[in-house]
């Protein structure tokens, strides 16, 4: 939706733009201005008014997504506490496994579908984000700061999750996964870590 | 003893290196304000060059990570703090006497001081990389605990803070200038509503430069001392904060970003009236959406943290999504300026064009990211990269060009070639849009900014290879700007006063100008005084 809005304004004055800039180029038929006019007030109020009428329309519709990206359960069937490092990532599960991996040996957290995971996130270093690009999310993990957030998969399989935040040499390589079952699945993998 | 008329007596002008290093004149110091940043341009222009050949391919060896974050952190340092918004000062300092009729700055020496330091403060922060560890390389926004001693424990971190506390301390002083100068120094008939754009324009940068500079200086202090003096502001592991580093940074950071900006809005107001052959289109407005930019830009630092989960509140996504609405204002009123005109396509003109079309895009894109819940896929990503490269290097960078084109016969007398330049005009369109426009798709295929490899999978591989090229195509257009140079100079074709029948004070006295600027000076009855003087009998226009 907000793809389109924008879009749709910067085809409009994109046309505008080359439309002056052909038609009024300087020909043997346009040899000198046509016009030495430089205001025009209801063109100007206009100009004005329909923008903020946008971006005010845009502004309360993103408040209500936000919103709802932002709300936490009141009682989340899972906790997982997340902490980032140089240059690797630990998920604590609440009564459940600690899965903790570094860029060689990427850890994978487990979620299962449909059922509302409450993450908490931190750094136990410098800033580092806890970003799953399939899932159009992210958030900063900051030290001295834990930052919680709900994240509910609708898709069952294996998303690769990176460091969203610039945090030194190996940036690039701190990655994980986010592996998405059925529920039955996730009882039986609780199941086996707690085997392990 | 009888008085006679004592003629006037100026020294001839000195042209040794010595007359340069010791001139206080607002023209050498533009000057040398405006060449130093080409300099620090064609380093970090080559420093993208290696990050654009390490990136051509997934898991290229060109360049292990360390080497790829020092560069990158060079790369964007430079082309924010050494480039982009001093050249705007540069110029400014050339044109803001010359635009209202004074002989020179309010504060000639601390004219001269702030480029001296700006030149130190950048050559400092080049010099990092050749201490042990090399130069700094947490980023341009070296976010802290990151560039803490104990994870950044190079000195070239701390040549990046006393290179930049430099800087910043000549930006202060420039602004102090241009504000006392516009406001005290018009010559008389140049009323507050005739001062050209481009001059208005910097006062609206200055007064950013004021609100947002001391923040940045503190900043700096407080991570130096943090660095170097047991401080702990910014390291949670000793009780501080490493969210009050972001706030601080971003407070000066995003106003920054219009400091990138204004003073390029200003240049291609000036070139799009030229050679439209018109005035500029809602005067009034211009300037009003300038200072409401300038105020906007003051409450919107937080839209940079939207994903840090500290900064929830409406507030400043509402601010951001506001600050589309004045830069819309300034969009219309260029189409306007052109509407009914007679547009001459110079290379200046091209340029100018070529401003519009890609800062569109930037804008546009920037609206999508005021709203969070966009911005928390969008973040840290390359549509970021795209994003801000589409402001900056398409819109700012764009700018630059016009004005070098534009105002190049002023300051030498002679003009830059046109067909050379218009060779290096469509080469750096398409080669930029080459390079930037797959940036959005990346980001939106989750490639993270800052990483000196990424997987081989996916649509990753092709997007790179095709920015690349892009990239390559630029470095061209960069050969050829220089050719022009070598060439128009060899040429030395006069210019005249007035090359393009521009309409403001600038293109009434010499070019170069004299010393103190002006011999005499048309009458000003209007924005536009040599139009005035060509059309006699038409009407006094605001």
């Amino acid at each position: 939706m907000f793809t389109y809005a924008a879009l749709a304004v910067a085809l409009l004055v994109w046309g505008l733009i080359i439309f002056a800039a052909i038609r009024f180029r300087h020909t043997r038929d346009n040899p000198e201005p046509r016009s030495q006019k430089d205001t025009n007030t209801p063109l100007e109020i206009g100009w004005t008014v329909a923008p903020l009428v946008l971006v005010i329309f845009l502004f309360v519709w993103t408040y209500r997504i936000e919103t709802s990206v932002e709300a936490l359960a009141a009682n989340a069937p899972l906790h997982v506490a997340v902490t980032g490092y140089r240059w690797g990532w630990t998920f604590a599960y609440q009564g459940g496994p600690i899965i903790n991996g570094t860029s060689d040996h990427p850890p994978e957290m487990v979620l299962p579908l449909g059922e509302t995971a409450a993450i908490a996130v931190t750094s136990s270093d410098v800033d580092h984000s806890f970003w799953i690009p399939d899932m159009l999310f992210k958030r900063d993990a900051i030290p001295g700061r834990v930052s919680a957030f709900d994240l509910t998969p609708s898709k069952l399989g294996t998303f690769v999750g990176r460091c969203g935040e610039f945090c030194g040499l190996n940036h690039a390589l701190m990655t994980f996964t986010v592996r998405v079952v059925a529920p039955a699945e996730y009882k039986r993998w609780l199941a086996y870590e707690a085997t392990q | 003893m009888t008085s006679a008329a004592v003629p006037r007596v100026t020294a001839p002008e000195r042209r040794d290196i010595l007359s340069w290093i010791t001139s206080t004149d607002h023209k050498r110091v533009g000057f040398l304000y405006m060449a130093t940043t080409l300099g620090f341009m064609l380093i970090a222009g080559l420093l993208a060059m290696l990050i654009r050949t390490q990136l051509a391919r997934p898991g290229s060896t060109l360049l292990q990570a360390h080497a790829y974050n020092q560069i990158f952190t060079l790369h964007g340092t430079a082309m924010i703090f050494l480039v982009i918004a001093p050249f705007g000062l540069g110029l400014a300092n050339y044109l803001i006497p010359l635009q209202i009729g004074a002989p020179d700055m309010a504060f000639p020496r601390l004219n001269a001081t702030s480029f001296w330091l700006f030149l130190f403060g950048g050559l400092i922060v080049f010099a990092g990389a050749a201490t042990n560890e090399g130069a700094a390389s947490a980023g341009w926004t070296s976010y802290a605990p990151l560039s803490e001693i104990r994870i950044s424990t190079g000195l070239g971190q701390d040549f990046w803070i006393v290179g930049l506390a430099m800087v910043s301390a000549a930006s202060i002083m420039t602004a102090i200038n241009f504000v006392t100068t516009t406001f005290v120094y018009r010559a008389p008939g140049m009323t507050m509503w005739r001062i050209p754009i481009f001059t208005w324009e910097m006062v609206a940068t200055s007064l950013l430069i004021f609100m947002a500079f001391p923040s940045l200086m503190a900043t700096l202090l407080l991570l130096f001392v943090d660095r170097r003096f047991g401080g702990h502001a910014f390291d949670p592991a000793l009780g501080g904060s490493a969210i009050l580093y972001q706030h601080l940074f971003w407070f000066f950071g995003h106003p920054e970003v219009y400091v990138l900006i204004l003073p390029f809005f200003g240049i291609v107001s000036e070139v799009i009236s030229t050679f439209s052959g018109r005035p500029m289109f809602g005067y009034t407005g211009m300037v009003l959406a300038a200072f409401a930019i300038a105020g906007l830009s003051m409450g919107v630092w937080a839209h940079h943290m939207f994903t840090t989960g500290a900064v929830n509140d409406p507030f400043f996504s509402f601010v951001s999504f506001l600050i589309a609405v004045p830069t819309g204002i300034k969009f219309f009123n260029w189409i306007c300026t052109m509407w009914g005109g007679s547009i001459r396509y110079t290379t200046a003109m091209l340029y100018a064009i070529g401003f519009l079309l890609n800062f569109l895009l930037g804008g546009v894109t920037g609206v999508m990211i005021a709203s969070p819940s966009l911005d928390f896929q969008a973040r840290d990503s390359y549509f970021i990269v795209a994003h801000f490269h589409y402001t900056i290097g398409g819109g700012s960078f764009f700018a630059l060009f016009a004005a070098l084109y534009y105002w190049w016969p002023k300051v030498f007398g002679w003009k830059l070639d046109e067909r050379l330049g218009k060779i290096n005009f469509w080469l750096t369109f398409v080669g930029f849009n080459v390079t930037f426009l797959p940036m959005f798709f990346m980001g939106m295929f989750g490639m993270p900014r800052r990483i000196y490899t990424y997987p081989a999978t996916g649509p990753l591989p092709m997007l790179n290879a095709i920015a690349t090229t892009g990239a390559y195509l630029m470095l061209i257009a960069a050969a050829v700007f220089v050719v022009n140079i070598i060439v128009s100079a060899r040429r030395r074709e006069p210019a005249g006063d007035n090359p393009w029948h521009g309409y403001t004070l600038e293109w009434a006295t010499t070019s170069p100008p004299p010393e103190h600027n002006f011999e005499r000076l048309p009458p000003i009855r209007s924005a536009r005084p040599l139009w005035n003087l060509e059309h006699p009998d038409a009407e006094a226009t605001s």
